[in-house]
């Protein structure tokens, strides 16, 4: 549906600064102006998640804020503007043997600000965290157009608020991401992938706990329902083994490291009920980890969630949703599932009807599930995030001192879901 | 009161009915309103400067902090939070004095879930009791700050501490999340949970390092770090100062991080030998104590690796801890090297300052020449791996001429450290100590930002006034003058 939104600027009155001061003075000019609602826009990857933006928005496109402002290599850190893309940063960072150890959807399209104000991660968030454990410094535009900064380009820092964290996810709703500090990491020289295929949950929930203790340390954990192994095989042109419940770990290293864990896994596997287990390795595992990674996306599925539990509650709930016709996801390891329901789910009512009992499990097993994309229309028929949290309200207190009139891209985020509470929950 | 006008010291404010009502919430035994008991906590880590609080409360459970802060603000006074009192920063200073909340007997370890990796503890846990409590496990609680024998979790979490092996495993706020904070205003709210990547903001990433000023934090549920494999621990011994620093930059560059990468200058040396006799060399210039942790297979590569590059910027020597009572004993000389400062002199304080880490060679001739220009003695013992150094400046609290030097020394170390692109603090905080240092490293503007955040937290101001942000706090303290900034505010 964004796409189609992606017409010329005169048309739409995008706005499309070249430089972050201009930035500044276009919304400057706007607050004191027109007062239009605001819409920061990257890479255009995720501007379908959550709930529709306000169709009389002015959007602001970082695009052209693509400079690498400073990479110091040998302190391990780089700073950037937030319009550069994720896989061009990546590009230059492996010339110098380093990375982000972040997985970004579609990192080619996009933006590192997009891919913050998202918290975008992936698979290998289980041996690298997310995000907010690599933003050490942030630049950003306020909606009135003021330019403030938080922490900055050392890799420890605690000067003042950590406004880096509060970034990270705000999903576009409390400033525009203008430039980043990155902490990296050494690019690792060597990496393989085991995927082997179970019957039961029960298993499946026992070697995860035996994983746990390895002495191998995986990157990545992912845990896969039928079709989303036969998607993911395909998209990635991969021979992996088919069945009910596909297991697949990861490790990342120096070849020795890399043999030697292989090795300890391998055996842990077939040790946990493997049949057997194929292995992929260095170059070929390239088109695995974005297919995994994209694949969080959901493609051209009606709705997608996201669930959040506590990782030994995984395996119960990939087996639900997997029963109840969703093609699943899981980065087992640490507890967050992504799901696409099927294309034959018709209508809202019919989505609510898979999801509720899903959120139910969610939230018993100390998280929580959201909607994170459906049709056009199923918004307001669908509780998008559940239940208010207790920290909900303070979040709508922050919201407030940084765009006090809701003017940065209205209708999405914290404000709307506690909105569609208020508003008496879901129309159904 | 105490919110509209500075009280004069001496006179115990905190009216006689407030009182009562605290010793009918918390007993007698959770009061301390005698002078004389309040003097211990007239000031934390940071000496320098000293203000009593008018009464200190030991509270046991969340609600009676809870019941504490609601009475605080009927009453309109001024609360801080306080945990084990090693802020060395000043977190701790009741500015414009009132009421104390020491979170000391809030200890417990609530709940350990290694299949989940998580631990939900009580803020006043310290932050050692926790890493002994999992040992056998297989697990452990990743921030270890050198002060962590004292040191309660609560206040790990309120100043975002680091510690040695930080440098591989992130500081606090990477292994938080969830906490149960009661706000300013008495609301006890539980912000993140058990699941990691909830929807909505991160107030759990932005309550850390808040220090105190956003509420008090009573239960933290910490992430659990799988203990590694192997470790190799090395000690690099060296000619000059240089070539360690040099050293480091190395190993950082060549794409090693190893788990820990701490320095020791002669000065220091000479103190912790006296103190704890591991048998350092008191002729080296600098001492480098690196640890390596990884796979077995891996990490005497590695090792082997830094001793290589250590011996190429002209180390003299390379030492493996061939024991682990070796290990342990390198670690308390480097973890307790504080202890032995009194060896050195009566009074010392310990600057903050990182730098971009290519940058360590510059900062530490810098540190030399400023304690040369103004008359201070200075040792160094510091995280060098993450580029934060802690320059020791020695002296005597008795003479005022020798305070003032070292406070222009300090002045200037950190104004070099801004200048090479670092931060005043990498681990302690601004607390009442650096304030107006604030002004420096932002500008107006983000500093408004940062007061407006603080608004939706603490909106009268009234939790830890006059800390972190200079035109901080409802105590009419606004114009803390540079100078001498706690001393100002204290008064
Ligand atoms: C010898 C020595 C070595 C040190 N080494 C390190 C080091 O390696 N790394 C490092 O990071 N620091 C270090 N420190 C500094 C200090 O130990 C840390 O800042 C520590 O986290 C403070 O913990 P505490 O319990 O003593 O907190 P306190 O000093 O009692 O309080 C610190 C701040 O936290 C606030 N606070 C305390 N408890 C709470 C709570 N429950 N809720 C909200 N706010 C609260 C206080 O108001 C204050 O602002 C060292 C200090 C010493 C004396």
């Amino acid at each position: 549906m964004n796409e189609e939104r992606k017409s010329t600027p005169d048309e739409t009155g995008e706005l499309v600064p070249a430089t972050i001061s201009e930035l500044g003075r276009l919304l400057a000019a706007n607050a004191k102006g027109d007062r239009r609602p605001v819409l920061p826009i990257g890479g255009r990857t995720s501007l379908g998640f959550g709930f529709p933006a306000d169709p009389a928005s002015v959007e602001v496109t970082t695009s052209r804020l693509d400079r690498v402002v400073d990479y110091p290599a040998r302190d391990m850190t780089v700073t950037v503007e937030a319009g550069c893309r994720v896989a061009l940063i990546q590009e230059s960072l492996k010339l110098e043997g380093q990375r982000l150890p972040v997985d970004v959807p579609l990192a080619h399209r996009a933006t590192i600000g997009g891919a913050i104000a998202s918290d975008a991660g992936g698979p290998r968030r289980f041996g690298y965290g997310t995000l907010r454990d690599y933003v050490i410094g942030i630049g950003c535009v306020t909606v009135d157009g003021r330019r403030f900064k938080a922490g900055g380009r050392v890799v420890k820092n605690v000067a003042g608020y950590d406004l880096c964290k509060l970034m990270v996810g705000s999903g576009g709703s409390l400033a525009v991401v203008t430039e980043v500090t990155l902490k990296l990491k050494p690019l690792p020289t060597s990496s393989a992938m085991g995927w082997a295929c179970f019957d039961s949950g029960d298993t499946v929930g026992d070697l995860l706990g035996d994983l746990a203790t390895s002495r191998a340390r995986p990157v990545a954990i992912e845990l896969l329902g039928p079709k989303a192994g036969r998607q993911l095989a395909a998209e990635s042109r991969q021979e992996l083994p088919a069945g009910p419940l596909l297991l697949g770990v990861a490790v990342e290293g120096n070849p020795v490291e890399v043999e030697w864990q292989a090795g300890v896994l391998d055996r842990e596997l077939r040790a946990g009920g493997a049949a057997d287990v194929t292995w992929v390795r260095d170059g070929d595992t390239a088109k695995l980890w974005s297919s995994l990674t994209d694949y969080q996306l959901g493609g051209e599925s009606p709705v997608t969630i996201r669930a959040c539990l506590k990782p030994s509650r995984t395996v119960d709930f990939v087996v639900a949703a997997i029963d109840a016709g969703v093609a699943v996801q899981a980065h087992a390891g640490n507890g967050v599932v992504y799901g696409h329901l099927p294309d034959d789910t018709i209508d809202a009512q019919t989505a609510a009807e898979v999801i509720e009992p899903l959120r139910d499990l969610a939230v018993e097993g100390g998280g929580q599930l959201v909607v994170e994309r459906c049709e056009l229309g199923w918004h307001n028929a669908l509780s998008m995030w559940g239940s208010a949290r207790a920290d909900w309200s303070l979040m709508t207190a922050v919201k407030r001192q940084f765009d006090p009139e809701g003017l940065l891209s209205p209708g999405r985020g914290i404000e709307a879901a506690l909105q569609q509470l208020a508003l008496g929950g879901v129309d159904q | 009161m105490a919110s509209t006008q500075p009280v004069p010291d001496g006179i115990v404010p905190v009216a006689t009915e407030l009182l009562t009502r605290f010793r009918r919430l918390l007993g007698d035994d959770g009061v301390l309103a005698a002078a004389d008991e309040l003097i211990v906590y007239e000031c934390d880590g940071y000496v320098v400067e000293k203000k009593a609080p008018d009464v200190v409360l030991f509270p046991t459970a969340t609600e009676q902090v809870a019941e504490i802060v609601r009475t605080c603000n009927e009453f309109d006074v001024p609360f801080v939070p306080r945990g084990a009192g090693t802020s060395l920063a000043g977190g701790c200073l009741p500015v414009g004095g009132g009421v104390m909340i020491s979170l000391t007997r809030m200890k417990s370890i609530l709940e350990v879930n290694l299949q989940d990796r998580y631990a939900v503890v009580q803020p006043g846990l310290v932050n050692l009791h926790l890493t002994r409590h999992l040992a056998g496990t297989g697990f452990h609680y990743a921030p270890d700050p050198s002060s962590q024998g004292a040191c309660t979790i609560g206040g790990n979490v309120a100043t975002n501490s680091g510690g040695p092996h930080t440098l591989k495993y992130g500081v606090t706020v990477n292994h938080v999340l969830a906490l149960e904070v009661v706000l300013p205003d008495g609301q006890v709210v539980e912000l993140g949970g058990p699941a990691e990547g909830l929807a909505g903001y991160d107030l759990v990433g932005l309550f850390v390092g808040s220090e105190g000023t956003f509420g008090i934090c009573t239960e933290v549920t910490v992430r659990l770090t799988r203990n590694p494999d192997a470790y190799r621990t090395l000690l690099g011994i060296f000619e000059t100062v240089g070539d360690a620093t040099q050293a480091i930059s190395q190993i950082i560059a060549a794409g090693i991080v190893p788990a820990a990468l701490e320095m020791m200058d002669q000065g220091i040396i000479e103190a912790v030998e006296a103190a704890y006799g591991f048998g350092f060399p008191l002729d080296a210039a600098a001492v480098v104590l690196i640890e390596v942790d990884g796979l077995e297979v891996a990490v005497d590569d590695e090792a082997e690796r830094i001793i290589r590059l250590c011996q190429e910027q002209g180390a003299r020597e390379v030492r493996r801890a061939e024991t682990e009572q070796q290990r342990a004993l390198l670690w308390k000389c480097r973890k307790q090297a504080f202890g032995a400062i009194g060896r050195l002199s009566p009074s010392y304080c310990t600057q903050d300052g990182v730098v971009p880490r290519t940058k360590l060679p510059e900062i530490l001739e810098f540190i030399t020449d400023a304690g040369k220009r103004h008359g201070v003695r200075i040792v160094n013992v510091f995280h060098a791996g993450d580029g934060n150094i802690h320059p020791i400046l020695l002296f005597d609290e008795r003479d005022e001429e020798q305070i003032a030097r070292v406070f222009r020394a300090s002045d200037e170390i950190l104004g070099k450290c801004i200048d090479l692109g670092g931060s005043v603090t990498g681990e302690h905080g601004i607390g009442v100590e650096k304030l107006e240092f604030m002004e420096r490293m932002f500008t107006e503007d983000d500093l408004e930002v940062m007061a407006s955040v603080r608004m939706a937290f603490n909106p009268r101001g009234s939790c830890s006034p006059g800390k972190m942000l200079p035109t901080a706090g409802a105590c009419g303290m606004e114009h803390i003058e540079r100078s001498h900034p706690g001393k100002q505010a204290a008064s």
